[in-house]
């Protein structure tokens, strides 16, 4: 369909990176000139003798002659002439460039020539194609004969147009003399090996995309543009600012972390592959790699979003908080990234796995977040989105971050990574090495291929997810009637039901963790569910005697309230923290924590 | 549409095929003329330009204005009828659509030359480009304004100083084409993506001999490239002796003939 505008607005598209265009025809002109031009031979085809053939030698001699330049120069300045469409070879048609020997070429004509104004329009291409194919079927080469089919599906409209033109414009050229007949066929075959070329061939016209106004045109206020910026002056005043004290203080201190890693700034090791491709640094440097080099490490000790953002810092710090049985912190922070930018499909699924896995009560990796939160989430999880779990996220984020973050540094895993990371020496090549290398690069592997071992990993990884020991627990059976989603409807008795059969059973078969979740009430036994586990076991002694009237003491509570549970849980864990911890959101469950759980447990 | 018997019925449908017609013949027409300026056009700048070549574009633009008035007149006044038979109409936006492309493929010609004559001024003949065409455009503007001769339509030649003039002339004409095209756009609603052509994909090739006087020149570079030439060569050596072998058979026959007679 032809777009009407492209065609009326007379020169309305502006091409910004072609301002070459009219300097290169100020200097076409100068070359006409008859005394001081270029001078032009006749060409003899087979029977006709078809004037104004310049030789390539000529051309290049003229330009290095009017612009002072070296004859290197001048060649690349006649090659841009000829890729920009104002000189055509008559020879090899196809290559653009200047040949400085007695190869011939001719002046494009005026009508022909790459101006700004007038966009080159498939339609003319179409009925050029037309015209090539009355001459002599199956003339048409490959990718044009893709062009044609191309544009006969999106021009049908008017194919029968394009064909009566081409016809047209065939008899009419037939009216002229032989040899004009011929410079006009050249003409327009020049014009479109430069405004279509063949597949593979650099085009000089890749100008970028086009802009709508002219930028070298003088612009006029509107009232309309003076209200516009009025509006973006008030808003940018009401804009929270920060003392430039501060915000420079965090440049400054941002530059001189990152100075010594940026590979511009400083030296990459072993070498930039960009400038000797040589490829070991993206090697040494992947994503799953066994061991990795000292500067990543180090980059990992510099926040705790660098750890989480590089793939082997998030593996190790993984096989860490594995070994501190708390890694469902992790999986629930990329179980919420992986909703978050998930497909919009699969969202639904995901927040349903999500929240049987980690955020049920009685879930097998049960996380620890205040009630408010919880409650905030599970309302939201009824009609679940994208950003659903996003308070929670960002509790469980910080959580990690006050607390396991600063752990790991100081870890045993962290400090052996830190002792294996290898710091790879400088490669130091010569010239010739370059050369090789630049002869020997090879594509990477692709990046369908990455992903595809990316997603294998992952399903690796959730099929033999840590076995949390409290799944072998009674306690962490999913409680048939609750339903997911189930919010707030449950009524008390119901909630109070289920805690009974885990009361009783307690002082008949004393797990690990019944022992550790008698050393809190009972409001925090159902929180740590799941998340008693090994860590509890040294407490299991601790607590041992002061658990049966705790026990007795929560569970009369318990009964007595009668209310929602996450009311309860809401009303029960600010008490629960008149001692140590300052904010009610935070409960973090540590392995030192349990030691402090008998304290806290006391003032209530 | 009032009561339509058999009668008034067959003439509205003669009527309106005799429409058709005349609509397909003036759009035609505009078609030639519009690819005659083209050809025209090419010229403009180049070693042939001259005050004849401007006058034929003159002369071939006012020719593809009316022709673009009245194809634009019937068409309308045809569309717009809602009477027309499905068949008809559909005939119509097609003749509409070519019609609309033949104006717009115009009105870039038009602007173009424009701009050209802006810059290739008359009167300052050494920047012209050497673009190696020779000959006249004369045969081509004979033929878009349907003349046997050109000599016929040969007007007086400008005087210099009215360039300009003629440079508003057509500033005014575009403008004029412009508003029509925007006219056409305005009263009658074609759905382009609604009209089927008839035509094949692929133009039919005209008369050998013509492609072959025409593949001769501008391939011939190629084929000296390519050296096919050889192959040209030995078949024209197969063709020779094949020749010289008939008159060698035809003259011992005759000889034969003498001497047993």
């Amino acid at each position: 369909m032809t777009i009407k505008n492209a065609l009326r607005d007379h020169g309305q598209r502006y091409r910004p990176r072609m301002a070459c265009l009219k300097k290169a025809e100020k200097v076409l002109l100068e070359m006409q000139d008859p005394c001081t031009g270029v001078k032009s031979q006749p060409q003899r085809l087979v029977i006709t003798i078809i004037p104004h053939a310049i030789t390539g030698e000529d051309i290049i001699a003229w330009l290095a002659d009017r612009f002072q330049v070296e004859a290197q120069e001048a060649r690349s300045l006649g090659s841009m002439l000829v890729s920009l469409g104002y000189i055509y070879p008559l020879q090899d048609h196809k290559n653009l460039v200047i040949k400085p020997d007695a190869s011939l070429y001719r002046f494009q004509t005026p009508y022909f020539w790459p101006t700004q104004q007038w966009p080159v329009e498939d339609t003319d291409y179409a009925i050029y194609l037309a015209k090539r194919n009355i001459r002599k079927k199956g003339m048409l080469e490959l990718h044009e004969q893709e062009q044609y089919n191309h544009l006969h599906k999106w021009m049908n409209h008017k194919w029968d147009f394009i064909v009566m033109q081409a016809k047209e414009q065939y008899r009419a050229a037939k009216e002229r003399k032989k040899p004009d007949r011929v410079v006009f066929d050249c003409q327009e075959r020049a014009y479109w090996v430069v405004h279509r070329p063949p597949p593979g061939t650099v085009s000089a016209m890749d100008y970028g995309p086009e802009r709508r106004t002219d930028p070298n045109a003088d612009e006029t206020q509107t009232p309309d543009d003076y209200e516009r910026i009025m509006i973006f002056t008030q808003q940018s005043i009401m804009r929270p600012r920060v003392k430039s004290s501060v915000s420079i203080g965090a440049l400054v201190k941002y530059c001189s972390t990152y100075s010594g890693h940026d590979p511009f700034l400083s030296k990459c090791l072993p070498s930039n592959p960009w400038l000797t491709d040589d490829t070991t640094f993206w090697a040494l440097n992947m994503p799953n790699v066994e061991i990795p080099t000292k500067m990543r490490v180090e980059r990992w000790t510099f926040s705790f979003k660098e750890l989480l953002s590089d793939p082997r810092g998030r593996d190790d710090f993984r096989l860490f908080l594995k070994k501190e049985f708390s890694g469902e912190n992790l999986a629930f922070w990329e179980g919420c990234e992986d909703l978050k930018w998930g497909t919009a499909v699969a969202m639904k699924e995901k927040a349903e796995h999500i929240y049987k896995t980690f955020l049920a009560r009685g879930a097998p990796r049960w996380i620890n977040i205040d009630g408010k939160t919880m409650e905030i989430t599970v309302k939201g999880l009824k009609h679940p989105h994208r950003y659903v779990l996003d308070a929670a996220q960002t509790h469980i984020y910080m959580l990690m971050k006050k607390d396991s973050y600063g752990r790991y540094l100081k870890s045993p895993v962290f400090k052996e990574t830190l002792k294996k990371a290898i710091c790879p020496d400088e490669h130091r090549f010569n010239e010739v090495q370059l050369e090789q290398n630049a002869r020997n690069r090879r594509p990477s592997l692709s990046p369908i291929i990455i992903r595809q071992q990316e997603q294998e990993q992952r399903a690796k990884m959730a099929a033999s997810a840590p076995v949390d020991i409290t799944q072998l627990c009674r306690f962490t059976t999913p409680v048939p009637h609750l339903a997911v989603y189930s919010g707030i409807p449950d009524p008390p008795s119901a909630t109070a039901s289920p805690s009974l059969p885990f009361l009783a059973h307690t002082p008949v078969c004393p797990s690990p963790i019944s022992v550790a979740l008698d050393s809190t009430s009972a409001s925090e036994r159902r929180l740590e569910a799941s998340e008693g586990e090994g860590k509890t076991e040294a407490q299991a002694p601790d607590g041992g005697s002061l658990s049966k009237s705790r026990m007795a003491l929560s569970l009369r509570r318990l009964l007595k309230r009668g209310c929602s549970p996450s009311a309860m849980f809401a009303s029960l864990s600010p008490k629960c923290h008149t001692a140590a911890t300052t904010s009610s959101r935070i409960q973090p469950i540590t392995p030192e924590e349990p030691s402090h759980a008998p304290p806290r447990r006391i003032g209530k | 549409m009032p009561l339509v018997n058999n009668k008034v019925g067959d003439d509205c449908t003669a009527s309106g095929d005799k429409a058709l017609a005349d609509g397909q013949a003036l759009v035609d027409s505009l078609i030639k003329v519009v690819a005659c300026y083209r050809h025209l056009a090419s010229c403009v700048g180049g070693s042939t330009d001259n005050l004849q070549l401007r006058d034929e574009l003159r002369q071939t633009r006012e020719k593809a204005q009316k022709l673009a008035g009245d194809i634009c007149n019937h068409l309308t006044t045809h569309l717009r009828d809602k009477s027309l038979p499905e068949g008809q109409r559909k005939e119509m936006e097609l003749l509409w659509v070519a019609f609309s492309s033949s104006l717009e493929l115009l009105h870039v010609d038009m602007c173009k030359v424009w701009n050209m004559s802006g810059i290739f001024s008359l009167a300052d003949s050494s920047s012209l480009v050497h673009t190696g065409v020779e000959g006249g455009c004369s045969e081509v503007a004979a033929r878009a304004l349907s003349l046997p001769d050109m000599n016929e339509a040969e007007t007086k030649t400008l005087p210099e100083g009215l360039e300009s003039q003629e440079r508003n002339t057509m500033e005014l004409e575009i403008n004029q084409i412009d508003r029509m095209i925007d006219d056409m756009e305005m009263k009658v609603n074609v759905l382009r993506w609604m009209v089927e052509p008839h035509g094949p994909q692929y133009a039919d090739p005209l008369s050998s001999t013509d492609s072959a006087s025409m593949a001769l020149v501008p391939v011939d570079e190629e084929q000296q490239a390519t050296g096919s030439q050889a192959l040209c060569q030995r078949s024209h050596i197969f063709v020779l002796l094949l020749l010289f072998g008939v008159i060698f058979v035809a003259a011992t026959l005759s000889v034969c003939v003498f001497l047993f007679s």
